[in-house]
């Protein structure tokens, strides 16, 4: 069950349409800046499967211009 | 018949005189009582009337200026319930008054700013300098670990008991609340509220929290028992 | 088990969001996060306890809200008869002064110039056993505590206890000398009792209010807050009698300015003007009061071997018309530069019978070469119009610390002082050795140093050993170049106990980290004898302890456990229980602490389960004897109308140094800024200190608003950044300068002349020369 934090760059003028899609996702949390255009998206999924699949899904999102993975948590980890 | 209106002229006679005693007595007693504190700075009941100048809110305001969101709401605030920093910039010589209330009383677009004014949820109170203070520097004097704490439910409305039921307030409320100056167009987009012209909100919505430590919970005695 | 599990999950989360906000600000700077360091909680775990405010005398009652070993909010607590649920902004934002990164956490002794952490027992060791060695080198009179008016009532107690009860030296005084001295020495000499006669609630009946030298919008704002709630609705008038136009004179119905110390002109003239115009309520005066005169030409106390004594002598009305002669408003005109129709409407005022009249007055009449006299002339007035012990009628000195009252005044932590009555006084003496349990030959029966006095001894090196709990002296002791270089002298050891680090903890030898405000228990007195309590709500940080439990342990070691035994838990509350035995009966009684807990304060005296709210009215007061008014302070129960003249300061400006210099707070600050400095939203509105100028002087020297100035006195020199039509606007002749700021340490050049009968100095006058850098 891994915990992930990126750091997403929507491509200008698509910022509110991206939160839109990312929201929807049930496993992602947001944390919009308000002063810049970027945000973070944590996700907090079941599986190692389930990350990887919901990573593709942000990626391939036509209104993101980056995603940076920041920080990981593994399984043992959170259970530690 | 005669004696009956005899008896009910003198009974009119005896109400009416009660009245005017009670009258002058409570406008006696309101004078010179020195038991009685003032109650106007004591109750919240601000919070449950308002001025009516909010009901125009919708004509006054400026669509396409900017609107306060939760984030704006904190980002010049210490925590929930504390008096907001002065955004722009004031003249220092005066305790505030009609200087901030001229365009805070009311609220709406002001031009000056380019921004859309909040209304004052307490307009009878003069000394603005008292809580507000401009923000005059980015710098802090030294590093704090100061937290902003707030109650997650505050910025979800997910508080109702049943589908159809009015939401309980999830925020405490302090003596200088005004709902609609929050709840009103001109207030936080996300918590705006239906019907502005229902003045009296707390008839339907009641606080969440009540004063801990004022009394044990009630329990009542099983009628029975076992 | 689940729940442990989601929490942690609920923690990794808010670890990976909070590294992503890291390199998210390393990315952008000053990057804002809507949902930054917002932690979610329940409301189950929001607790909300109630405190007085941490600030200024006011004593507004607050609720603090609790969340999990925090402090995350504050609101007014409507219960509160002194603020009715509204705070001021310091009030607002008071527990944020908690959290400072930079809060002492362990003690640090100095080796070699540098500090070194040590654990708190190695600390208190060390005090105790340099106090030890003191005593047995140089005598017992050779150590000293300087404490303040933010003491907690058992924290200044037990110091008193401690040193005059243990140790056997009167060499206690406290900050409190530095702002209400001349207030407590106005009350004795005009009544025999301390304290104000009247209460806040005052406020709902007055139909006048004179402010004496009061920037009350800025520093009592509550109670300025509530003056003007008054106006709204019944239209009573404020009067502004400042020597500088403030926020206060702008909100006023009417700003009169004087010059720097014709307030006693100005205040005889009142008299004056009373009397002629038969105002004077005779049957009052002549019942309840009576004439005396005092010495005059009484000097500044600039030297170190000044030494003054006041001897009073009955005069009678006649004599005192006499006086007044000197005092006719249009001769008082031509100094004081207060026009004769001034005068006249606020004698007018005063002696209208059908107005209410209360004067509030704090530093302005306090810190003043005359400032008893100061005191006694606004109590003149009162008195010969009889409007005073009343609803309405009151004059009210207020106070500028939290427990300036509850603590300094009220338990006496002066030299000359014990918890009741004096130490000259060999039957106050017996009654203190009762209670504390020590022998009666410890407490000395002569007074040592008060404030001044001390730190001059300690710069002749007559003191060698200072213990400074809870103020700030290295900011705030007048002349302070000299002050600052004799507490670094060789042989003196400075013990400091603070939150923060301060320049007073820069010249310490141990600095002890004490548990603030709402990290300990304790109890606070305000200015309407108000007394209040709170409860520890939080743990203190690392090895933090508060004042008290500090000077038990050094009293344990030095051997005098067996007079302070009290548990560990409960101290304060058992000290308290101690303490007011010395107050019991109708004059002074305190409320029992079950009553504290339960209310938000009790103002004393406290009688049949009864507050009394205006003493010395026998309608309101159960301790007064006879009918009507009663002055029980003085034996034979009358009150003293003062004759007092007009006398010049000590330093007045000339043609080298041209400028007055007044010294101040603003809003935003509390005293030194040790506290309201780490408060961000308190730093960023006011981030430094400045000098108000006038304007028309500033164009002449060709200094603009934020220009880099140079203050001159005869004592030291500052650079600082010019003010100019901001805040307050002093006169021509006069500059301002808010004392907040470490870093702009203004009482470099104040001078240290003080008022001969009260001893407390006069930061509000001296001259200066200003300088375009």
């Amino acid at each position: 069950m891994p915990i992930k934090s990126y750091i997403a760059y929507p491509v200008d003028g698509k910022r509110n349409e991206l939160i839109m899609k990312i929201k929807a996702l049930d496993s992602c949390e947001l944390n919009l800046a308000i002063n810049e255009e970027i945000f973070i998206v944590v996700t907090d999924t079941f599986s190692e499967d389930e990350d990887k699949m919901i990573y593709e899904t942000i990626v391939n999102m036509p209104e993101l211009k980056h995603l940076t993975l920041v920080s990981g948590f593994s399984d043992e980890e959170i259970s530690n | 018949m005669k004696r009956l209106k005899i008896i009910s002229f003198v009974v009119f006679l005896m109400i009416a005189a009660v009245i005017i005693i009670g009258r002058s007595i409570k406008a006696t007693y309101e004078k010179t009582s020195i038991d009685e504190n003032d109650k106007s700075l004591n109750s919240e009941h601000d919070s449950i009337l308002l001025h009516v100048n909010i009901l125009d809110v919708n004509n006054i305001i400026d669509k396409n200026a900017r609107f306060k969101n939760t984030a704006k709401y904190f980002s010049n605030r210490a925590y929930e319930g504390a008096p907001p920093t002065v955004p722009h910039e004031v003249e220092g010589t005066q305790i505030g008054g009609k200087a901030c209330l001229k365009c805070h009383e009311t609220g709406g677009y002001v031009d000056k700013f380019k921004a859309n004014a909040p209304i004052v949820p307490h307009p009878n109170f003069e000394n603005c300098i008292q809580c507000h203070v401009p923000v005059n520097t980015k710098n802090e004097f030294k590093d704090s670990n100061w937290e902003l704490v707030t109650n997650k439910s505050s910025s979800e409305i997910t508080n109702q008991a049943l589908l159809t039921s009015p939401p309980v307030i999830p925020h405490t409320i302090t003596k200088t609340d005004d709902c609609l100056s929050c709840h009103s167009g001109l207030g936080i987009k996300k918590v705006r509220v239906t019907h502005p012209e229902r003045t009296n909100c707390r008839q339907c919505h009641v606080p969440k929290y009540t004063q801990k430590d004022e009394q044990d919970e009630f329990i009542r005695k099983p009628l029975v028992n076992n | 088990m689940f729940t442990q599990n989601l929490n942690r999950r609920v923690f990794v989360k808010k670890m990976a969001t909070s590294a992503a906000v890291v390199s998210a600000v390393s990315l952008f700077p000053g990057i804002v996060f809507a949902e930054e360091q917002q932690v979610n909680l329940t409301e189950d775990n929001l607790n909300w306890k109630k405190a007085p405010c941490r600030f200024c005398g006011v004593g507004c009652g607050l609720l603090i809200g609790i969340s999990n070993g925090k402090a995350v909010a504050v609101k007014g607590d409507p219960r509160s008869s002194v603020n009715k649920g509204l705070a001021c902004v310091k009030g607002y934002h008071s527990v944020m002064a908690l959290y400072g990164k930079d809060r002492l956490k362990k003690p640090l002794v100095k080796k070699n110039g540098v500090f070194v952490e040590t654990s708190m027992k190695e600390a208190l060791d060390l005090v105790a056993s340099k106090m030890s060695e003191t005593i047995k080198n140089h005598g017992k009179d050779a150590v000293s505590i300087y404490g303040s008016g933010q003491w907690a009532i058992p924290d200044g107690y037990i110091a008193s206890k401690l040193f005059k009860g243990c140790i056997g030296t009167n060499n206690i005084e406290a900050n409190a000398r530095l702002c209400m001295a001349s207030a407590v020495t106005g009350f004795m000499t005009s009544f025999g009792m301390d304290e104000p006669m009247g209460c806040y609630e005052d406020i709902d009946y007055a139909n006048v209010f004179v402010l004496w030298g009061n920037n009350m919008a800025e520093m009592h704002p509550v109670l300025f807050s509530r003056m003007l709630d008054q106006r709204q609705k019944r239209g009573i008038k404020i009067i502004d009698f400042a020597t500088r136009t403030t926020r206060t004179s702008n909100a006023a119905d009417k700003s009169i300015l004087f010059k720097p110390q014709t307030d006693l002109a100005v205040a005889n003239a009142i008299c004056y003007e009373i009397i002629k115009n038969n105002w004077v309520n005779k049957n009052f005066v002549e019942t309840n009061c009576k004439f005396q005169k005092g010495k005059t030409n009484i000097g500044h106390g600039l030297t170190d071997d000044f030494k003054f004594k006041d001897e009073p002598e009955q005069i009678d009305f006649d004599a005192f018309k006499v006086f007044l002669e000197d005092y006719i408003p249009e001769k008082v005109e031509k100094y004081s530069g207060v026009a004769a129709r001034d005068i006249k409407y606020m004698a007018a005022l005063y002696g209208d019978p059908n107005k209410k009249v209360v004067s509030f007055w704090c530093m302005g009449p306090n810190q003043h070469t005359r400032g008893t006299w100061m005191n006694n002339l606004i109590y003149n007035i009162h008195l010969l119009t009889g409007k005073i012990s009343s609803p309405g009628n009151s004059p009210f000195s207020l106070t500028g610390q939290p427990s300036a009252c509850g603590t300094a005044r009220e338990v006496g932590t002066f030299t000359h002082k014990l918890p009741k009555g004096l130490v000259a006084n060999e039957k106050d003496r017996a009654f203190a050795a009762k209670i504390w349990g020590v022998p009666v030959e410890n407490i000395p029966d002569k007074p040592t140093h008060h404030t001044m006095s001390m730190f001059r001894a300690l710069d002749r090196g007559e003191i060698k050993f200072m213990w400074i709990q809870v103020t700030n002296p290295m900011v705030t002791i007048p002349n302070l170049n000299r002050y600052r270089k004799g507490a670094e002298k060789e042989g003196r050891f400075i013990v400091v106990s603070d939150v923060y680090p301060t320049p007073t903890t820069d010249v310490a030898d141990v600095i002890l980290p004490s548990a603030m405000w709402i990290e300990k228990t304790g109890l606070f007195g305000n200015s309407e004898r108000r007394t209040q309590f709170w409860e520890q709500m939080l743990t203190p940080p690392g090895e933090a302890m508060d004042d008290g439990k500090q000077l038990l342990e050094v009293a344990e070691r030095l051997g005098y456990g067996k007079y302070f035994q009290y548990s560990k838990e409960n101290y304060a509350e058992e000290v308290y229980n101690e303490y007011t035995q010395f107050h019991a009966g109708k004059k002074h009684g305190m409320a029992p602490l079950e009553v504290l807990k339960k209310e938000a304060g009790m103002i004393w005296p406290f009688v049949d389960g009864k507050p009394t709210k205006w003493r010395f009215n026998s309608k309101y007061d159960p301790a007064c004897e006879k009918e009507g008014f009663h002055f029980y302070g003085n034996e034979d129960g009358k009150a003293v109308i003062w004759q007092r003249p007009y006398e010049a300061p000590a330093e007045s400006p000339d043609s080298e140094y041209p400028f007055w210099l007044n010294t101040g707070r603003v809003v935003e600050h509390w005293h030194t800024g040790s506290m309201t400095r780490r408060i961000s939203v308190l730093h960023k509105a006011v981030p430094n200190s400045y000098v108000e100028l006038n304007p028309e002087e500033a164009k002449e020297l060709g200094i603009k608003n934020r220009d880099r100035v140079r203050i001159t006195s005869r004592r030291g020199t500052i650079v600082m950044l010019a003010s100019v039509n901001e805040r307050g606007v002093p006169p021509r002749g006069q500059v301002f300068v808010p004392f907040f700021d470490e870093h702009f340490l203004i009482n470099e050049l104040t001078l240290d002349s003080y008022c001969p009968i009260s001893n407390e100095p006069d930061y509000k006058k001296c001259a200066v020369k200003i300088e375009k850098v």
